[in-house]
């Protein structure tokens, strides 16, 4: 906790960055805000602990957060996957953002795409294996009976949009919901419309989600709309052998053609 | 208000008898903002077009649907005679109740209702059509033909001589391709090199022509009148622009057992070589993977024997990008070896060979300098078979199609044959005579007739050696089937003829369609044959299908003649179906977030960047912009975004949700 203090005062110091997105303290012992600290007392509030869940990497593109400055990040593996999505998708640019990854207690500052990438590669890929076993526990069971859970949990869906709000890979100005010419996805929450809702935004994050798990953290239903997301990357994975946020300079699996690109889904 | 005028067509019998027009023009005319409607025998006879446009003047409509057959087929007749009406042809849909509806369904009540449902889809489309107006491209006025065979040599001298620039691109050290290896032709029997070789020359001399031997197509990008092709030219290790072409240097070579390509590998060759004696240009090259240099860093004797210093070890490919408004494809063909052909002994027997190696062996500038002698002992075989349909019209062998030429050819080895070895006898086992063409089964009779080549209806099963020999034991269909053994000096095969090997990797390159085979479609195999599915390139020769000289050459002016007919006009003129991104007032500036996925996604490379500034200069944001000259309407784009801020224009997200909305 210190370190990460320290560390944030000496950036925010050297003029290297004007704002570090980090966790406060919340309404409980158990909950956490984010923080966003301009200056060395703003930065002696940080914290850091196990209930930090939420990817602080939405906020960088938020025109609020960019009027500020030169912004830091503290976070995990996922926020800086993030990072590195959002250089394939031109949302960052290389040296913008100072991310500041935590790991038991360390602080690494990595100042640029390739100190990301260099960190990530050091790291294991892919799901853990609780998450894998939740999966695999998923598509064990019969095509009914996970449309029957499938059914069950989007009819509780509550279409506050939370997820899209939590999701640091749902920057779009205007979503596809708020298009009304021609109307996409029906608004009302109603089964059809939630469940039309939940698959298009699954979609728009195949090869993109980053798995950190932040819209189901924010799912006031708490609805696992992440084990979609989780599937999908699964999926990406094994077809095109495409895992977001490990590289800037991978291609988005979705958008490119290789002519050894495995087609085992065209039955 | 919308003012809708619907025009429902019988198309004769081919709507009427299945669909109730009148009932479809009476529904229609209930529609919501359809102000007119009426049914006609023939909407595209010139009363019929009429009818629209008078509707179009007195009802001021505002669009027009017509009921009646594929947009393929008469879009630009309706749209035509709307905008003679003043209205903007883009305000003119097309219901297709002729392949949608009349021709696969029975008569009846729910055939009409399906009509109906048709022309109100089309009806709520052209309620949120906006006018649109044709793009104008200019044109690059320079050709790209690659391939230097016959098929390609004839398109550059007619585009050529038509005035316009042309670059000739050729894989090989020299032009001529297959042509320039062949003996005599038929059905004339004249000399192959000596009816090429002045085209040739002429490729050479001409001012609108520039030679890229020895080169190959490296990438191929843009559009219709608007190409940029890349072109490597391989390190030739000899600069051209010093070598006299003496050939000092490949006197001095110290390889001279190569397999000679361009004599079939009947010859031999050297490390540093021109592959035959009228090469166009006539300077050579250094085959690297056999030179004693490149293998061992020692030798160098053509660079001593080298009077003017020519040679350049260090040479590298080059790579040349050069601006073109068309591309002609003539890379030509291939032909299967006798290795092949297990059952006639996987070549390994030497006197059994293919048709253009027979070519080599009858040619004045083949290695037995035009005498018929074996490959194994330099005899003169007395005894000689020819197989036609070796591989061809073989399922068995994956190749279902006619070689075309192999019965005419076969016909001139056998007579050729028989006008050199006097006392030889020529057998042709054959499946069927195909010889279809201007003098070509009289040129097949004077074989039989005149030249007593025996000719032997029936498939050979087998080839093996026996004491020398040859035997070739096959079947005579026409005799009950009895089983004839030829004992025989030499064997000659008809090998199919097959696509090049790299065929599919320059479709792909050319971004062409091809066939199961390989070969390069052509647009339509009738009403288009010289033109291909992506606009601005053509096709001629044996690339696209087995053809013979003649044809090819006809197909080769065929392409030449499009090409010249596209340089005659200044600018082209295409359809506005193209993507936009949408943009909107100040703060939004577009709901386009400039994540550019669709950049990789687009395969014409059609997505541009455009940044948004600021009055003082700063930059806003930057997000993506179509090139609607590049762009070739086909919606990818429009599908990957994510918020929808692209649009195809024509088809939009709202008219194509309109039209399912009304179903």
């Amino acid at each position: 906790m210190e370190l990460l203090r320290d560390k944030a005062k000496s950036l925010l110091k050297s003029g290297a960055v004007q704002v570090v997105i980090g966790y406060a303290a919340g309404s409980a012992t158990d909950r956490f805000r984010p923080h966003f600290a301009r200056s060395a007392d703003e930065a002696d509030r940080l914290v850091f602990g196990d209930g930090c869940r939420q990817n602080l990497a939405v906020y960088l593109l938020k025109p609020e957060v960019r009027a500020m400055g030169k912004a830091a990040v503290v976070g995990g593996p996922t926020t800086l996957r993030t990072l590195l999505q959002y250089a394939v998708e031109n949302q960052v640019s290389d040296g913008s953002a100072v991310a500041l990854a935590l790991e038991d207690g360390r602080v690494e500052e990595l100042t640029s795409f390739a100190a990301v990438e260099e960190y990530l590669a050091q790291r294991p890929h892919g799901l853990s294996e609780e998450d894998r076993a939740e999966l695999e526990q998923h598509a064990g069971r019969s095509r009914e009976d996970r449309w029957a859970y499938w059914s069950g949990e989007l009819a509780r869906c509550i279409r506050c949009y939370a997820c899209r709000a939590a999701c640091p890979l749902c920057y779009c100005e205007q979503c596809i919901t708020e298009n009304n010419q021609p109307q996409w996805v029906p608004v009302a929450s109603d089964a059809f419309g939630n469940l039309e809702w939940n698959v298009v935004r699954a979609m728009h994050l195949a090869g993109r989600c980053v798995n950190c798990g932040s819209c189901a953290a924010a799912c006031p239903q708490n609805i696992r709309i992440d084990l979609l997301n989780q599937v999908l990357a699964q999926e990406a994975m094994t077809q095109f052998g495409a895992e977001a946020g490990y590289s800037v300079r991978k291609e988005y699996a979705l958008s490119v053609f290789k002519p050894d690109d495995k087609e085992t889904f065209i039955r | 208000m919308p003012r809708i005028g619907v025009f429902i067509c019988h198309c004769g019998e081919n709507i009427g008898a299945t669909v109730d027009c009148a009932a479809v023009a009476q529904a229609a005319g209930r529609l919501p903002g359809v102000v007119h409607a009426v049914d006609y025998k023939y909407m595209c006879s010139d009363p019929g077009q009429s009818l629209i446009k008078e509707a179009i003047r007195e009802k001021r409509l505002t669009g027009v649907v017509v009921g009646a057959c594929s947009p393929r087929m008469h879009e630009p007749t309706f749209r035509r005679a709307c905008a003679e009406a003043g209205l903007n042809p883009f305000l003119c849909e097309m219901a297709n109740l002729r392949e949608h509806c009349s021709w696969v369904h029975e008569k009846g009540e729910v055939t009409t209702q399906k009509a109906i449902d048709l022309v109100r889809m089309l009806v709520e489309k052209v309620k949120r059509n906006r006018p649109l107006t044709p793009i104008r491209v200019p044109i690059t006025k320079r050709a790209l033909v690659l391939g230097g065979g016959i098929a390609g040599i004839q398109a550059a001298l007619d585009i050529a001589n038509a005035g316009h620039k042309v670059v000739l691109v050729e894989r090989d050290p020299s032009i001529g391709g297959h042509m320039a290896q062949l003996s005599e032709t038929f059905p004339t029997l004249d000399c192959s090199q000596c009816i090429l070789t002045p085209r040739m020359v002429e490729v050479a001399q001409h001012p609108n022509i520039t030679l890229y031997t020895y080169s190959e197509l490296e990438s191929l990008d843009g559009f219709i009148g608007n190409f940029r092709a890349t072109i490597r030219k391989k390190a030739r290790s000899v600069d051209e622009s010093l070598c006299t072409g003496c050939g000092a240097c490949i006197q001095k070579c110290a390889q001279k057992k190569i397999p000679s390509e361009f004599n079939a590998g009947l010859g031999r060759r050297t490390a540093i070589y021109v592959p035959f004696p009228q090469a166009v240009p006539n300077k050579p090259v250094i085959d690297r993977a056999r030179c004693t240099y490149y293998k061992s860093g020692r030798c160098k004797l053509c660079e001593k024997a080298c009077p003017t210093k020519a040679i350049r070890f260090d040479q590298e490919d080059e790579l040349v990008t050069i601006d073109v408004g068309a591309v002609v494809v003539a890379t030509g063909y291939d032909v299967k070896p006798t290795s092949f052909f297990p059952e006639y002994g996987y070549g390994e027997y030497k006197d059994v060979i293919t048709g253009l190696q027979f070519e080599r062996l009858a040619s004045a500038s083949g290695p037995t300098l035009g005498e018929i002698r074996r490959p194994s002992d330099n005899e003169v075989p007395k005894k000689i078979v020819f197989i036609a349909c070796a591989g061809s019209r073989d399922p068995a062998k994956g190749i279902h199609y006619c070689s075309k030429i192999c019965c005419m050819y076969t016909a001139k080895h056998a007579m050729l044959y028989s006008h050199k070895v006097h006392d030889g006898q020529a057998y042709v086992f054959y499946m069927d005579i195909r010889a279809g063409g201007k003098m070509y089964e009289e040129f097949v009779r004077r074989a039989v007739e005149e030249d007593h080549v025996r000719y032997v209806r029936g498939r050979v099963s087998r080839i093996y050696q026996k004491d020398g020999k040859l035997i070739v034991k096959g079947v005579d269909t026409l005799l009950n089937s009895r089983p004839v053994e030829v004992e025989a000096d030499l064997v000659v095969l008809a090998t199919a003829m097959t696509a090049q090997p790299d065929a599919e990797e320059l479709a792909q390159k050319l971004k062409v369609s091809y066939d199961g085979d390989k070969f390069l479609n052509e647009a339509h195999p009738k009403l288009r044959p010289v033109e291909m599915n992506t606009a601005g390139i053509f096709v001629a020769g044996a690339c696209q299908a087995p053809k013979d000289i003649p044809e090819t050459v006809a197909q080769a002016s065929g392409a030449a003649s499009k090409v010249a007919g596209m340089f005659s006009r200044d600018e082209l003129s295409r359809e506005p179906v193209v993507a936009v991104v949408n943009r909107q007032p100040p703060p939004v500036w577009s709901t386009c977030v400039g994540c550019f996925l669709c950049e990789t996604a687009c395969a014409y490379q059609a997505i541009e960047r455009e940044e948004i500034r600021g009055r003082d200069g700063s930059l806003i944001r930057t997000i993506a912009k179509v090139n609607e000259s590049v762009c070739q309407g086909c919606g990818t784009c429009v599908a990957l975004c994510r918020s929808k801020s692209i649009d195809l224009q024509g088809y939009t997200n709202e008219q194509v949700y309109a039209e399912l909305l009304a179903l």
